[in-house]
């Protein structure tokens, strides 16, 4: 896994060379200071497996990652390492050949955290692109690019941004971060599915020539089964190169746990006691095998995952978890029912207080939600009835027209939510009415369709019907993909690239199916393709 | 994060027909953080917990051993927290159980159809010929001992109201069975079944001769007893279950009973096999 690109730059020597020295920065891998802890430096061969990642851009600081594993698919989940500490040293260059390294530092990879580290680079310069690569014994890591956020009170002409979710490694190949990776990005948005629970077998994989030992045939509930099912899904080249392209912001939906779980409730009769044990063992494996700070870390049962970013005074990004602290399904799914009910919270309260407050400071030209199920009502009845997911934010109206109050208030013009979750491609206008389509249009709602899950899929599908014959959906497709967006002061252009098939290989051309923009100070889409 | 791993307590047993039910109690699960439970077990009491001996991994307090067979059984088990940096505690242990033997071990049979084998092969429409059910069995399943067979007069599926392709409505077997006179004591009814609805297997009303005997909520299954039929195989993903409960002597009588199998909620459950017994 050992980059060439990174074996032939001609400070390598100086990279192994500089072990341990200039090691200012904190020891984030196991929360503990470098100067308090130090692990050793024996590593088995071909540690850098999962690939190298950043995340969460600040103005002078990144998040970097990479976990150590050199046999990635060991059962246990430990990747092949032993159980001792190990030092990761990181430095961060201006140049793709780091002849102008600006901050190199140590983190101690330790078996409590299944040997992953997440130093946070400070001190960098605002909005500027830098690359970065890891050490351990002698194994150089390959070479990761990621960049700083614009400084806080800084016009910015631009954020080229894309969005992710979905990734059903099973289903298929992940053509669709063969070609995200080939883009020119700011950011990567993940929203949600970074892997799935469930067991892996010939019932299920679909994405052919694979092989799958007996292990990956069982749901995974423990946090060697999740673990190994990081590793699993990190094994496709294209994600990790996807990863390695530019910083992410992630959060997560209900696969990362299990599936459609609400706060502590499991769907599938598992007691509150023991799903909150394996929601444990399932956030701690997220954050082992994600791009995130210190703030991150889980406590328990508990993660503190949404969180706010800022790209100069051009966007606000408010990156949302409504998973943790949503209400469980109401008693009652019908239509106008308990789902109305003005109590109920996707959210929670706290994070509906968190975000109504960064919405009321926030003076960017944009507010972007990153977030995981679809905001817009669906009504999924084609008939005179009325049906709705009470899974998505339809299923706890009162907090969307909570939302949707602040946006008005606060005079917040350009909201744009990045969704996931459906395997479908769909843009949608978010109405002050969804009853009444000449009421208000109040935000832009983009649904990227998923790198994986669902397979090959097609242009239409059984549900091309549903999903249009809402008239606020203004365009579906069922195939594999991703968002590509550009957002300036003026307009937000998205772009829905598809890819025709995954499942046989990952050879599939991309395309641009559709193509909207949105204006500054005018919600809605516009179709230019 | 270092330190000792804390071993489990109350570990406790209760034993069914095939199985024995685990359960424990863990002290702070999260710190360290418990990756997951490893419980091993043995016939042997002196056993001692190795990849020979683990019986499964959980991040639950609890874990069923099942699979013992209809004899009961006495196993001892040990169980060990593994913590998220892969260290073991000791183990908690040894606990020893015993499985409840099933009537069908040392019962007189009395009316029986098909074989206790864990297999459905033998019945009518198995192994997935469901979709001849309405038509060849319109008023259920009506099987008189010593004249029917199982081949032609019990189907392998019971469906329930929750079958569209059933009629979505309760379906009703019964077995009719002579007895040459009122029994001295309780009797005992066996219903093995090779697998349920993985989520909606509902309950089973059983009555004898119009007496209310019981009404027992089936365990989930695997949603695949419609279309195989052999729970023997490596690997099978039936899900086996046992329903045993008393015929009290009062709802019995000399001369023909029928008994009867009425699944008035929930999805279609697959047979083994049906038996009246006496337990002596």
């Amino acid at each position: 896994m050992r980059s060439s690109a990174s074996d032939s730059l001609p400070n390598r020597r100086d990279f192994l060379a500089l072990a341990g020295v200039s090691a200012a920065a904190v020891a984030l891998g196991s929360g503990v200071p470098a100067a308090a802890r130090t692990g050793g430096d024996r590593v088995p061969p071909d540690p850098f497996r999962l690939g190298v990642a950043s995340g969460d851009p600040e103005p002078t600081s990144v998040v970097l990652w990479t976990r150590l594993a050199p046999d990635a698919l060991a059962p246990d989940g430990h990747g092949g390492m032993p159980g001792r500490a190990v030092d990761v040293h990181y430095e961060v260059a201006e140049d793709e050949r780091f002849s102008r390294v600006v901050r190199r530092g140590r983190a101690v990879a330790t078996a409590e955290l299944a040997h992953s580290v997440h130093p946070e680079v400070e001190g960098l310069r605002p909005g500027r692109e830098y690359f970065y690569r890891f050490r351990a014994g002698g194994e150089i890591s390959p070479a990761g690019r990621t960049r700083t956020a614009p400084g806080p009170r800084e016009r910015v002409d631009r954020l080229s941004f894309a969005t992710a979710s979905c990734q059903a490694w099973y289903h298929g190949h992940f053509t669709a971060y063969r070609h995200l990776a080939e883009e020119d990005l700011d950011l990567v948005f993940f929203l949600g599915d970074y892997i799935y629970e469930y067991a892996i077998n010939s019932g299920n994989l679909w994405r052919h020539g694979v092989e799958l030992g007996p292990a990956h045939d069982a749901t995974v509930r423990t946090l060697e089964q999740y673990r190994l099912r990081y590793s699993l899904f990190k094994t496709d080249p294209h994600l990790r190169r996807a990863h390695a392209r530019a910083p992410w912001v992630s959060t997560w939906d209900d696969h990362e746990v299990q599936n459609n779980y609400a706060d502590a409730h499991s769907q599938y009769g598992i007691s509150i006691e023991d799903f909150e044990r394996q929601r444990a063992v399932a956030y701690r494996a997220y954050y082992e095998n994600m791009p995130l700070r210190r703030s991150s870390i889980p406590d328990g049962p508990d993660m503190r995952l949404y969180r706010r970013l800022a790209w100069g005074r051009l966007a606000d990004v408010h990156v949302l978890d409504t998973r943790q602290y949503r209400d469980d399904f109401p008693e009652d799914s019908g239509a106008g029912g308990e789902h109305t009910d003005p109590d109920r919270s996707i959210l929670g309260e706290r994070q509906e207080r968190w975000l109504t407050e960064g919405l009321r400071r926030s003076g960017a030209t944009w507010n972007v939600l990153a977030q995981q199920v679809v905001m817009a009502q669906i009504d999924r009845d084609t008939g005179p009835g009325r049906t709705f997911s009470m899974d998505q934010w339809d299923g706890f109206t009162a907090n969307r027209d909570r939302l949707f109050d602040a946006v008005r208030r606060f005079g917040i013009d350009n909201l744009v939510v990045l969704t996931g979750d459906i395997h479908r491609h769909v843009a949608a206008e978010l109405k002050a009415d969804f009853t009444d389509p000449d009421s208000a249009t109040i935000g832009t709602e983009l649904v990227a369709s998923s790198v994986g899950s669902d397979g090959d899929g097609a242009p239409t599908d059984r549900y091309t019907e549903l999903w249009l014959s809402n008239p606020h959906v203004r365009f579906y497709d069922g195939r594999r993909g991703y968002v590509l967006a550009t957002m300036t002061p003026e307009r937000l252009t998205s772009e829905f690239k598809v890819v025709d098939h995954v499942e046989r290989d990952d050879t599939a051309a991309v395309s641009t199916v559709a193509r909207f923009v949105t204006e500054a100070g005018r919600p809605g889409l516009k179709r230019e393709a | 994060m270092s330190g000792v791993v804390p071993v489990v307590h109350s570990l406790a047993a209760e034993g069914g027909i095939g199985r024995i039910d685990l359960g424990w109690q863990a002290r702070r699960p999260y710190r360290p953080l418990v990756d997951h439970f490893a419980v091993y077990g043995s016939r042997d009491p002196a056993f001692r917990p190795s990849a020979d001996t683990l019986i499964g991994k959980t991040i639950d307090t609890h874990l069923r051993h099942e699979g013992l067979g209809p004899r009961g059984r006495t196993w001892h088990y040990r169980v060990v927290t593994v913590d998220a940096a892969g260290r073991s505690s000791a183990p908690a242990g040894p606990l020893r159980a015993t499985s409840v033997e099933s009537v069908t071990v040392a019962g007189r049979p009395v009316a029986v159809v098909g074989e206790f084998d864990l297999r459905s092969l033998e019945l009518a429409l198995a192994p997935r010929g469901y979709a001849d059910y309405p038509a060849r069995f319109p008023d259920g399943a009506d099987y008189v001992h010593g004249v029917s067979t199982p081949g032609t007069h019990w189907p392998y599926l019971h469906p329930g109201p929750a079958d569209r392709w059933a009629g979505s409505r309760a379906h009703t077997f019964r077995l009719r069975f002579e007895l040459p006179a009122a029994p001295a004591g309780d009797l005992a009814l066996a219903v093995w079944l090779i697998d349920t609805h993985a989520s909606i297997p509902g309950r089973l009303d059983v009555s004898c001769n119009g007496t209310a005997v019981g009404n027992v909520a089936l365990e989930n299954g695997a949603t695949r007893g419609s279309l195989e039929g052999d729970a023997t195989v490596p690997g099978t993903p039936l899900k086996p279950s046992i329903v045993e409960l008393p015929l009290p002597a009062a709802a019995l009588a000399a001369g023909e009973n029928v008994l009867t199998l009425h699944k008035g909620e929930g999805s279609w459950h697959a047979y083994d096999a049906v038996g009246v017994f006496d337990p002596g």
